[in-house]
């Protein structure tokens, strides 16, 4: 499946989240809390969605451990707040996302907040790749 | 509307819970609803299977971390409304737990009358760290979790 596709299908699955008509238009730039006015109920919403759509799992978690890489936990957050070298992971990570909307002291539980359209679109790429190579 | 259920038996193991609610035709709440035909409105029959949902989600929790948490229903999904519920009725409540997250759990719920499925959904309740004010709705909690057990 081609990246472009994934965009596509996602971008339908986010306006059938906010019940938004076929007609508005949705970019990968965008970013879901900020720019499309999504709670934290619309995401889970969504990843429900995009799960049952694309026969992916995506833990709660995922962006955090994406974003942790190899690094040590103790490295990477301390008391649930990201360290520099975490923050700096988080935003290569979410290199789309503007830099100065990362706060100084980013907590653990708010980093799906900062995704946009396209870094969802890649995180379901990245699953359904791991998907493939599973099979 | 905790009184409407009479029991309930929780099985964490499994991560399925049953209970059983009766819904009398002169309850107050159904007075316009409609009168002189009393109908279990789809939004209280949801409500009661997140009554007996939301215990189990907190039951499943509990048994996997010792952080007291208390679930609150976030979010409907693929509900469907399959008979209308004339009262007074019984219902027998089943949720079976789909997906165990740590701030949240799926729940598949069936809800059923005289042997007829009256209702299916995915209920999501999500889970909050409880506080010490919390105590006395706790204790209630805890209270009627007993009856409702005792019962079944």
């Amino acid at each position: 499946m081609s990246a472009r596709d994934t965009h596509a299908e996602v971008v339908t699955l986010v306006r059938q989240t906010l019940a938004l008509p076929e007609t508005e238009p949705i970019s990968p730039p965008q970013l879901f809390f900020y720019d499309l006015g999504f709670t934290s109920m619309d995401l889970l919403d969504l990843l429900f969605r995009l799960e049952q759509h694309f026969q992916i799992e995506i833990p709660e978690g995922t962006i955090y451990h994406l974003a942790r890489g190899d690094l040590a936990e103790a490295e990477f957050a301390e008391d649930a707040v990201l360290t520099e070298a975490g923050r700096q992971r988080l935003m290569d990570l979410l290199f789309d996302t503007p830099r100065e909307l990362f706060p100084p002291r980013i907590h653990a539980t708010t980093l799906p907040r900062f995704c946009t359209v396209g870094a969802i679109t890649r995180l379901v790429d990245h699953k359904l790749v791991a998907k493939t190579c599973s099979n | 509307m905790f009184e409407l259920i009479r029991s309930i038996s929780i099985d964490t193991e499994k991560g399925r819970a049953s209970g059983e609610a009766f819904v009398p035709a002169d309850h107050p709440l159904f007075a316009d609803h409609f009168p002189g035909h009393p109908l279990l409105p789809g939004s209280l029959i949801l409500e009661l299977a997140a009554q007996i949902a939301g215990p189990l989600a907190e039951e499943s929790a509990h048994a996997n971390s010792p952080i007291e948490r208390w679930a609150i229903l976030g979010m409907v999904r693929d509900a469907r409304f399959l008979r209308p519920v004339f009262l007074p009725a019984t219902l027998v409540i089943n949720a079976e737990i789909s997906r165990s997250q740590e701030s949240s759990i799926n729940t598949n719920v069936t809800v059923t009358s005289e042997g007829e499925r009256v209702m299916q959904a995915e209920l999501v309740l999500m889970l909050l760290e409880t506080a010490p004010e919390w105590s006395k709705a706790i204790e209630a909690r805890n209270s009627r979790l007993a009856r409702w057990r005792e019962a079944s």
